[in-house]
């Protein structure tokens, strides 16, 4: 009844050569390198913003084809797709030989896929890992493929064949449908194409040249899969002529070349039966046409195929798939870099506009002078004490005169006064810097992105008593301060011999300091800060930076002015203050830093660095060295 | 094997239509989709609207013109083979050569019927007349399909360079010619009824439309109808009923001039029950309903993201009112209470202009003209001024403009750090230029809000201090305390009098006693004005009683004048703009309910887009 498989070209066994197992094991190392490398970079893709390479035809082929099929013994996988009602599960029972995935008249039931193992092979394989992104399962009966409950995992029934017939390296796959309402089902078939070596592509008149169905077919095609055509419910034989025209067009639009194609006459009792019939149409693949030939077995005509050839050829097509400098896994890698690149030029924007020149008031001179005096006051031995006394009395005289007539005030009421115009300068400041960044996301749509949902549904009711408490809760000087202003005492007094006197001059001459602190994000070569507003904690990539302008406050300065600038101690009063205001400056930094933007500057910086990364140059590396095989 | 399933029930008249409720409704959506343009979801919803309104504009313009059927499903289901057994003879090409076969539309109207005003430019439609009776009364476009048509690849994507298919452009042609069809008739068979290419296309096009719901291909596929129909609810569609025929078959019965089979009879009356004369009118009354609704729900689901936020953006405004509030409630409170001498020359104001008459008055008067010799002191700023009853200070141009308000405690920093705020939280409700302004206000706007807010503290002001010195006028008016007072002083003075009196005329003149001198008078004045100043301290001190809690309460009053609010007025006119839109909008909605629930006993057995696909 059945004519066994007329040969075709393609069929006949290959010429001997080298055993591809060595290949595969060649390639095993490139392969896993590769592997582990895309798996670190799609974390950075992701922060930056590119889209998962996991819907990419490289990706799919380097891990649910090379990878799990590189190492282990090599198994032809045989799957049978196609558009939804098309006769898929009706074929695969044919094909093994019971009733494995149950065929129903509504469209789209198969939900999850059924393999058909070879007897004894399911002790000796890992489906979990053949099949990356199945959850394997024992097959129980047909309805395990409609997936009972709405089920969303991806399932994958397994049998291992009964009847002993089916070839001891092939397994069977019924898939789900590649066009119909639900895309879970595309993704479970695109999962099983990208995992098999052949393909039964299952057609029909109405569903050849539906562009789901083309799409489908067509990165098979670029994989280099080797695709079985069949054409179902055909009236047969009134449309065999039909035929090539179908196949030439469903060829030209995918760039399949068919191993053999076959014609499956539409007759609903048989179908019913489980019995239909397979007609060989050698014509089509570069064979001889015979009307009068019979039904064949495609059951036998699978077992008969070149395992190892159609295997290797399947492997290489999606190696080089993975090598494809466009649509392959560098083109991937061009387009992390660009991102990358963006991220840098988002970074240079905010360096750019974020920043914000905070005009502090002047510093209460008695806050840094105090500072100064407790220092010098074991070195005072050598001083007019008597005269500093006088001028001390004076002074606490002249002030509690002006306190009772109320044009003066305590140094308490002038240090609260300073503090409240100092908190309205930050307040300023965090107000223009929130400002500055919005305006910079609306430049900058990568900005947008990371900031734009920060500064939206941030709480900027929290920011500003976050900075209100910073503030409060600052020292007016600080351990750390006090420990600057010594160090630095001591290291100019080592440096200048004369240098009590001079600053004794510089102490009457009564320097005001008028401090102009920028805060800035990403500032480049900003003014190394004095020690006290640095280390603490607090991330390099909010800056402060200072300018701060000096000068006499006495009329009588003149001589005065021009021995602190001989002598360099301008420099050392301007550090001194400035380490002062520098620190003031840090509760906006702090609250800027730990509460506005947390740690997105960390994640710009490492994004703009992405590109950079050692596993980008190694990935290139890799690829160019894989190429090599391919390109000899 | 082709029937028709019975549940068809026999079309209601359209009773329950209300038109002028509907002709209402569409005004009011007009207008309020237009009614907030600078409000970026607002402009999203009047774009959609701008769709939907030509649509229903039309739909009440040719309320009594023929229904245009469009006939649309995946390539191969038999759309061509249908419109021609419909036709009555081979209109459109149909058949097995090659996918897909309908490139061009074919549009079939009766001999009799004149469709020039159906505009299908560009799409190389072609039109053919029949006489069939079941096209007599509408006008039938067989479509191209949706699915043979790739997605727009990238020309790295799988598959060789260039394709045949990519000259096929059918499904822009289909997105073209549906948006003139009043009716969809959607063709399936067993292999495209969860075809997601016709499903995506049914999605953009079924709201507003009736749908006519055929299996084909009857003598050979099996009858999936009732799954068919639980897919259409998965989508959101309601199916009552779907037809089930065989195309060919019934071409050819049609062709022959035969009977046509149940099945395909059943298509025929459906059309002839549903889709003519006064049925044609309902399906297009209620196709405009469905329309609005199914704009409102869209509206709906546009908008409903932005409610939150505006209520945030409602309370975040009532709060940085109240901060700046009790910042100046906190300086004025201060200010009021320390400027006590200016208090007090209120006091002795009102003091010397009602007492007169009696000796402590007198004295009083003495007190405040030697008072009046020291030239008072030129009162600055807003309390200074309003205290001494000189008119409302100047608002100084540029950066002045900021320090004169900062006696009243406002500073420049606390105005922009509610502004910086109120923008996060106005970002939030999409809310922004050119409806709210900028974290800094320009120097104009400064300049104008900073004189309201000054010319409104300064009337509140002097309100607030009028309501308390009138407050302390009946203590000064109090004639006891006055009375009191003159006894008081006035029996000193008598008494030292009367003393002087008597050793001058007893002592003296009399008893021939020496005269002592001046010295007793001396003494006695010193006393007497000591007396004096401190009966004039008890009567201030009387006065003045309770000024502190008064300060107080009228402090806490200071919301009720809304002095802050040019500072936020941008941002407060906002938020209730978006939320009277939102309000309306909820109100067309309801009103929308209302009469589709009128028409809804009145309904076919057309489908239609119920809600969102499940």
């Amino acid at each position: 009844l059945v004519n066994p498989a007329a040969p075709s070209p393609h069929f006949t066994a290959a010429p001997a050569g080298e055993r591809p197992q060595s290949r595969y094991a060649s390639w095993a190392g490139n392969i896993g390198e590769l592997c582990g490398l895309v798996e670190s970079l799609a974390v950075v893709a992701a922060e930056i913003g590119e889209p998962p390479p996991t819907d990419a035809e490289w990706y799919g082929q380097l891990f649910g084809k090379l990878r799990p099929q590189v190492t282990r013994d090599p198994v032809l996988v045989a799957a049978v797709c196609g558009g939804t009602n098309t006769g898929k599960s009706l074929i695969t029972n044919v094909l093994v030989g019971g009733e494995i995935s149950r065929s129903v008249p509504e469209a789209a039931r198969t939900r999850c896929a059924v393999a058909s193992l070879p007897r004894g092979l399911a002790g000796g394989i890992d489906l979990a890992a053949l099949f990356p992104g199945f959850t394997p399962r024992p097959w129980t009966d047909g309805d395990d493929a409609l997936g009972g409950t709405e089920q969303g995992d991806d399932l994958l029934f397994w049998r291992e064949d009964p009847s002993g017939r089916q070839p001891e390296r092939l397994i069977l796959v019924d898939t789900p449908d590649v066009d119909g309402t639900l895309r879970e089902n595309w993704q479970r078939a695109e999962a099983v194409r990208n995992a098999c070596d052949v393909i039964i592509a299952l057609l029909t008149q109405q569903k050849y040249n539906d562009a789901a169905v083309r799409d489908f077919f067509a990165a098979a095609a670029a994989a280099n899969k080797s695709l079985i055509v069949v054409f179902n419910m055909v009236s047969w034989p009134a449309q065999r002529q039909r035929i090539a025209g179908w196949l030439s067009t469903f060829n030209a639009e995918t760039g399949a070349a068919p191993l053999a194609v076959y014609a499956v006459p539409h007759d609903f009792a048989r179908a019913e039966a489980g019995a239909i019939e397979f007609f060989q149409l050698p014509e089509l693949t570069g064979g001889v046409a015979d009307a009068a030939a019979g039904p064949v077995d495609l059951a036998a005509a699978l077992s008969g195929v070149d395992f190892d050839r159609i295997k290797l050829r399947a492997m290489e097509g999606a190696y080089r798939v993975v090598l494809d400098s466009k649509s392959g896994m560098g083109g991937w890698l061009d387009r992390l870099e660009a991102s990358s690149r963006q991220w840098q030029e988002a970074r240079g924007v905010l360096a750019e506009e974020a920043r914000v020149r905070v005009e502090l008031p002047a510093a209460p001179r008695e806050l840094v002078w105090s500072e100064i005096w407790d220092w010098l006051e074991p070195k005072r031995s050598r001083l007019d004490l008597g005269l500093t006394r006088v001028y001390r009395m004076a002074g606490s005289g002249v002030a509690w005169l002006g306190r009772r007539v109320g044009i003066g005030r305590t140094a308490e009421e002038r240090q609260d006064d300073f503090a409240a115009i100092e908190l309205a300068a930050l307040k300023h400041a965090l107000a223009e810097f929130i400002d500055r960044l919005d305006a910079a996301c609306r430049r900058n749509p990568r900005l947008g992105t990371l900031l734009g949902n920060t500064l939206v549904q941030g709480d900027r009711a929290s920011w500003y008593a976050d900075l209100e408490r910073r503030h409060a809760a600052l020292p007016m000087v600080s351990d750390d301060y006090r420990t600057f202003v010594r160090g630095e005492l001591d290291r100019f007094s080592r440096e200048n011999p004369k240098f009590l006197q001079l600053l004794l001059t510089g102490l009457s001459l009564g320097s005001v300091a008028r401090p102009c602190v920028t805060v800035g994000l990403f500032l480049a070569g900003s003014v190394a800060v004095p020690a006290a507003a640095a280390g603490h904690g607090l991330a390099t990539l909010v800056h402060t930076a200072g300018d701060w302008v000096v000068c006499a406050a006495a009329p009588l300065a003149g001589e005065g002015v021009l021995g602190l600038t001989m002598a360099g101690l301008k420099p050392l009063i301007e550090r001194l203050f400035a380490g002062w205001s520098a620190e003031r400056s840090r509760a906006l930094t702090e609250t800027l830093h730990d509460v506005v933007l947390g740690d997105r500057l960390e994640e710009i910086d490492r994004r703009a660095g992405a590109a950079a990364r050692p596993e980008v140059a190694r990935a290139r590396r890799l690829l160019h060295e894989c190429g090599l095989e391919f390109s000899r | 094997m082709s029937e028709s399933l019975p549940v068809v029930s026999q079309p209601q008249p359209p009773t329950g239509f209300d038109d002028a409720g509907f002709d209402e409704l569409v005004t009011g959506l007009e207008r309020w989709s237009g009614s907030l343009p600078d409000w970026p979801p607002g402009r999203r919803v009047r774009a959609e609207w701008d769709e939907v309104a030509a649509r229903l504009d039309r739909a009440r313009r040719e309320l009594s013109r023929v229904l245009v059927v469009g006939v649309i499903g995946g390539t191969g289901t038999g759309k061509s083979t249908l419109v021609n057994a419909l036709a009555g003879r081979d209109v459109s090409p149909a058949g097995d050569v090659a996918r897909p076969t309908t490139v061009a539309p074919v549009v079939v109207v009766a001999r009799d019927v004149d469709c020039s005003w159906l505009s299908l430019d560009g799409v190389g439609a072609r039109v053919v007349t029949s006489d069939a009776p079941a096209v007599a009364n509408i006008v039938l476009v067989d479509c191209p399909d949706p699915d043979t048509q790739g997605v727009d690849r990238e020309a790295t994507g799988p598959g060789p360079s260039t394709r045949p298919s990519d000259t096929n452009h059918n499904r822009d042609l289909l997105e073209k010619i549906l948006p003139a069809c009043d009716v969809l008739l959607l063709v399936a068979t067993a292999q495209k009824y969860r075809s997601w290419s016709v499903a995506s296309e049914v999605a953009a096009f079924a709201p507003g439309r009736p749908l006519l719901f055929v299996q084909t291909h009857a003598s050979r596929d099996p009858d999936i109808r009732d799954d068919w129909r639980r897919e259409l609810g998965r989508q959101g569609i309601d199916a009552p009923a779907v037809h089930r025929v065989d195309g060919l078959e019934a071409a050819r019965r049609a062709a022959a001039g035969l009977e046509p089979e149940a099945g395909f009879a059943g298509l025929v009356r459906a059309i002839d029950e549903e889709l003519v004369g006064r049925a044609a009118r309902r399906v297009r009354r209620t196709g405009a309903l469905d329309l609005a609704g199914w704009f409102l729900r869209q509206s709906g689901a546009q908008l409903d993201p932005y409610r939150q936020p505006v209520v945030d953006l409602t309370a975040g405004i009532a709060a940085e009112r109240a901060r700046l509030e009790g910042l100046m409630g906190k300086a004025v409170a201060g200010k009021l209470k320390a400027s006590r001498p200016a208090w007090q020359r209120i006091m002795q104001d009102e003091l010397v202009e009602r007492w007169h008459g009696g000796p402590f008055a007198m004295f009083l008067h003495a007190i405040a003209a030697l008072g009046s010799m020291w030239p008072r002191l030129r009162a600055g700023g807003l309390f200074g001024r309003v205290l001494s009853g000189q008119g409302l200070p100047h608002v100084a141009a540029g950066d002045g403009a900021w320090q004169s308000i900062e006696e009243v405690g406002l500073a420049e920093a606390d105005v922009e750090q509610t502004r910086s705020i109120l923008v996060g939280l106005a970002a939030r409700a999409a809310i922004g230029e050119p409806m709210t302004g900028r974290v800094r206000l320009d120097e104009s706007a400064v300049q104008s809000s900073v004189g309201t807010l000054m010319e409104r503290t300064g009337n509140w002001l002097v309100g607030g201090v009028d309501r308390l010195v009138a407050a302390r006028r009946d203590r000064v008016d109090s004639s006891l305390v006055r009375t009191a007072c003159e006894l008081v002083f006035s029996g000193v003075i008598l008494a030292v009098l009367g003393r002087a009196a008597w050793n001058f005329f007893y002592g003296h003149l009399w008893m021939g006693r020496p005269v002592g001198g001046l010295g007793f008078l001396q003494e006695a004045l010193v006393w007497i004005v000591l007396l004096g100043l401190l009966l004039r301290w008890v009567v201030f001190a009387r006065i003045r009683a309770g000024l502190d809690q008064d300060i107080a309460a009228l402090v806490t009053r200071l919301p009720g004048a809304r002095l802050v609010d040019p500072f936020l007025q941008d941002f407060s006119t906002a938020s209730a703009e978006v939320a009277a839109f939102l309000e309306v909008g909820d109100t067309l909605a309801r009103r929308h309910e209302a009469l589709a629930s009128r028409v809804e006993e009145g309904r076919s057995s057309l489908g239609r887009l119920k809600g969102p696909g499940g």
